[in-house]
Formats: structure tokens, sequence, C-alpha cells
């Protein structure tokens, strides 16, 4: 299986191919910056749920969660139990879907957003260890620090926000479960939505 | 959805149909005649014209993408075919692979009256589309509708656009066979194909989503007297394969050809 290779010159890292982690294996470390320069890392997470959610606020799928307020009532619901949301930008700074934390700050404040940090990767780090293909792509970390889930926010690979009611939110029942602290019962999906602009 | 009401306050009168550009495409709704007769099939199309340098996407559209949606809006009693997808190209949208179109796509219908149908008819397709390129993906909307009136055929201009349509969407051959086995991480495919057919040069595209892994090629090669293929499977197929669709074209083929395994 593809896997990731770290090349050991001056830092760099060559990622020769891509694999998204792997559920019921441990995530994989990171430390990132947030919007407000905060450092925040997995590793100091440990006994807290996390959620990792793929963001680029003016890709259709994306709005389609933002735009009647369902992403961000995730959000309140989960964090308001103690999970850590951690929403993530990939994209690299040439790409218009890159945000400077400045203008990060701005997107979260208009969209109302309620997760817990907004963390900017746009060298891609965490989005490549993770395999984040797409905006939305959510994933689930357990207390114990395991990948429980991997995929798409909900069963609908639409850009329509009326599909929202209809649909299975995977993401929701992934959580209930882990806090209950059940077994996941669908741990991957296909993620849907535009590419993470690398 | 918006735009739909906006579009019917524009449009309400419209008969022949029209353009409706949204996001990075327009839309029409193509019919081969200005009337219809009772019980009579019409012959249908929607066209979509994507923007240069946009793509939009098959039925499977690959790693993230979106298949067009269309929701009919039509009189009591008449039905709509299932759309005739034709055959797609190979895209990379950013890292991930896709199947869809440039330019240009004409997707065949068919639509039938019921036997008590007498009076004119709206027809009318609710589509909604994504269209994307390296950068950004824009999604669009539009409810293209033509007015047909009850009485004797009346081909219009698009008439022979519709014909050269359905005769471009993949169809079962006689003879063509395919067989697929499960081979742990990857699917080994087997083609049989009637006489005059080089399954080596054929183009084969995946119908079936979370199958294939949708960046791999699949390409035929003669050992021991088979054309196999070895795929690797999609990272989203649960358990062993029960089904999968191959689109086929070129290779000697004179029409674009669908072939199709289940599990017995």
């Amino acid at each position: 299986m593809k896997q990731l290779f770290f090349s050991a010159f001056a830092g760099l890292v060559a990622l020769a191919s891509v694999h998204a982690a792997e559920v019921g294996a441990p995530a994989p470390a990171f430390t990132a910056k947030d919007a407000n320069g905060k450092e925040v890392s997995l590793a100091a997470l440990k006994g807290k749920v996390v959620v990792l959610e793929w963001n680029n606020f003016g890709c259709p799928f994306v709005v389609k969660h933002y735009g009647p307020g369902n992403m961000q009532k995730l959000q309140e619901t989960y964090t308001g139990k103690g999970v850590v949301w951690l929403t993530v930008n990939s994209a690299n700074e040439t790409s218009g879907a890159y945000l400077a934390p400045a203008a990060a700050l701005e997107q979260t404040a208009k969209n109302s957003w309620k997760g817990s940090h907004y963390l900017i990767d746009s060298t891609g780090t965490v989005g490549k260890a993770y395999g984040a293909k797409t905006t939305p792509h959510m994933f689930v970390i357990s207390k114990e620090g395991v990948l429980v889930y991997n995929g798409a926010l909900d069963s609908k690979a639409t850009t329509k926000s009326e599909d929202i009611t209809s649909s299975d939110n995977y993401v929701a029942k992934a959580l209930d479960a882990t806090l209950a602290g059940k077994p996941v019962a669908t741990g991957k999906t296909e993620p849907y939505g535009c590419g993470v602009k690398y | 959805m918006r735009t739909f009401a906006l579009l019917a306050a524009i449009f309400p009168l419209m008969t022949l149909g029209a353009e409706i550009h949204s996001g990075h495409a327009s839309a029409e709704l193509l019919v081969s005649s200005s009337t219809f007769q009772s019980s009579s099939p019409v012959q249908a199309a929607i066209r979509l014209k994507v923007d240069e340098g946009w793509h939009t996407y098959w039925i499977n559209p690959g790693e993230g993408g979106m298949k067009l949606g269309a929701e009919w809006v039509l009189p009591e009693g008449w039905s709509a075919s299932p759309l005739g997808w034709p055959v797609p190209i190979r895209f990379k949208t950013g890292d991930l692979p896709g199947f869809g179109y440039v330019g240009e796509v004409v997707i065949p219908v068919t639509l039938t009256p019921p036997a008590s149908a007498t009076k004119a008819a709206t027809l009318a397709v609710k589509l909604d589309w994504l269209t994307c390129d390296d950068k950004a993906c824009i999604s669009g909307d539009a409810a293209p509708s033509v007015e047909l009136k009850p009485g004797p055929v009346d081909a219009t201009p698009s008439a022979p656009i519709i014909k050269k349509s359905q005769a471009l969407v993949p169809r079962p051959l006689d003879g063509l066979k395919l067989e697929v086995s499960d081979q742990g991480k990857s699917l080994l495919l087997k083609l049989t194909a009637p006489a005059g057919i080089d399954p080596s040069s054929l183009s084969s595209f995946p119908a079936t989503a979370q199958i294939v892994d949708a960046s791999a090629a699949v390409v035929f090669a003669k050992s021991d007297g088979n054309w196999t293929a070895l795929v690797p499977k999609s990272e989203y197929l649960e358990g062993p394969p029960k089904a999968l669709e191959l689109v086929l074209s070129g290779g000697g083929l004179t029409h674009p050809a669908i072939v199709s395994w289940s599990k017995k």
C-alpha cells in the first residue's frame, strides 16, 4: 500500500504518495497554528475526543452545510459535550482558498463558525498526514488518540442544503458512539466535496 | 432553488426552450418535435455547455465531484426514461481523479405522455451540477422547460442533435462479457469480446462507483488466451465486489458499449 516517506533533507517533507490515515490505528500526530497564532498539538488533546473538519468556505459543498447552520450546530452541540473541534484549511498560499490569519478570523466570524480552533495548514502537512481529500472531509479521534472515523460528513454527496435532513450524519453517529465508549459502526466512507487545494 | 423560482418568473411563456447559464455552464432542454401524440415517446435531451477551462461530472464522478442531478417536473401521467450518459473522459482536479465532460455534453432522454394526454404540456427538468477546475468548484442550477402542443410530429432543429446523441450512448453488445474476481487488494477483470474488437486498445471506464480505484487505468492485455486487466480496488469498497459496469469505447467498436457483471 501507499505510505508516507519522510525525507531527511533540511526538514523537508517529501510526500511520495499519500494514504488516508487508517481507522483503528493511532491518529497521526501534528502541531499547527490556529488563526489566533496559538499552537495546537494533537498530543496535548489526549483524553479528549477530537474532530478534524477540512474547510474551504468558498466550496459549494461547504456552503451546503454552513449556509443553513448545519456544521455550526454540530460544532456547538459536540464542543458542548467536551469535544475539541478543529477546522483545518490546507489550501496552499497561492490558492484562492488560502486564508491568512486575519482573513480566517473574518471568515469564521462571518460564517458564525463555532469550532474550537481554525488551523491554518498552508504547507498541507496535516492534510497530507491524514490524506484529507475534500472540503469537507471529516475525521474523528477517540479519547485514546485512535482514529475512529474517516470520511464524509453525511450520506448525500450533493451541494443541496435541502438534502441534509434526509441524510445519515456519519460524524454525529461516530461522535455519539465514541463519547459513549462504544465502537463506531461506520468508520470509513468516501468523502465528498471540492478537492483540498494543496 | 431560488434560481428556479426566478427563472419561472422570467420565462413563463417560453415554448422553444433556451440556454440558461448558471455557475460555469449553460443548460438547455432539447426536444425533437414541438408536438406530441398520446402514448408516443418524445425524444429529448439535456444539453450542457461547460465553460472553457472547466469540467463537469459523469454518473461515476470519481473522487470529489458530483454527477448532474436531474429532477423532472412533468404533467400527470408523463414519464421520463433514465438519462443516456455519453462516454466520459478522465481528468484530475488537483490530486483527485475524476470522470466527466468538457465543452458540450448532450444527454438524451425519452419522455412519454400518457394515453390520456390531449392538452399542451410543459415539460421541465430541475438540474443541478458541479463544475470544477484546479482552483475551484462552482455549482450551477437551472430548470429549463419546453412546451409541447398535441399534434402530428413537427421536427425541431434539435432533432438531428438528439439523434446523434442517442447514437453515442453506450449500449450492450452481443458477445461482450465481463467477469470479475476478487484478488485481495485488486480485482481481476476478464473480458470476452466478439471478433473484430481489440480489447487492448479499448478505453474503459467504471460506471459503478466505489469498486475500482478511480485513478487506475483499466487496460486489458492477453494472458493465457484471456483478455484480463488487474486493477486496484477502490479504498471505499467494503467486502467483495457485487457488481460492476464498464463503459467501453474505441478498440474497433462501432458504437460505445456497456458491459455488466454481477455476483451470482
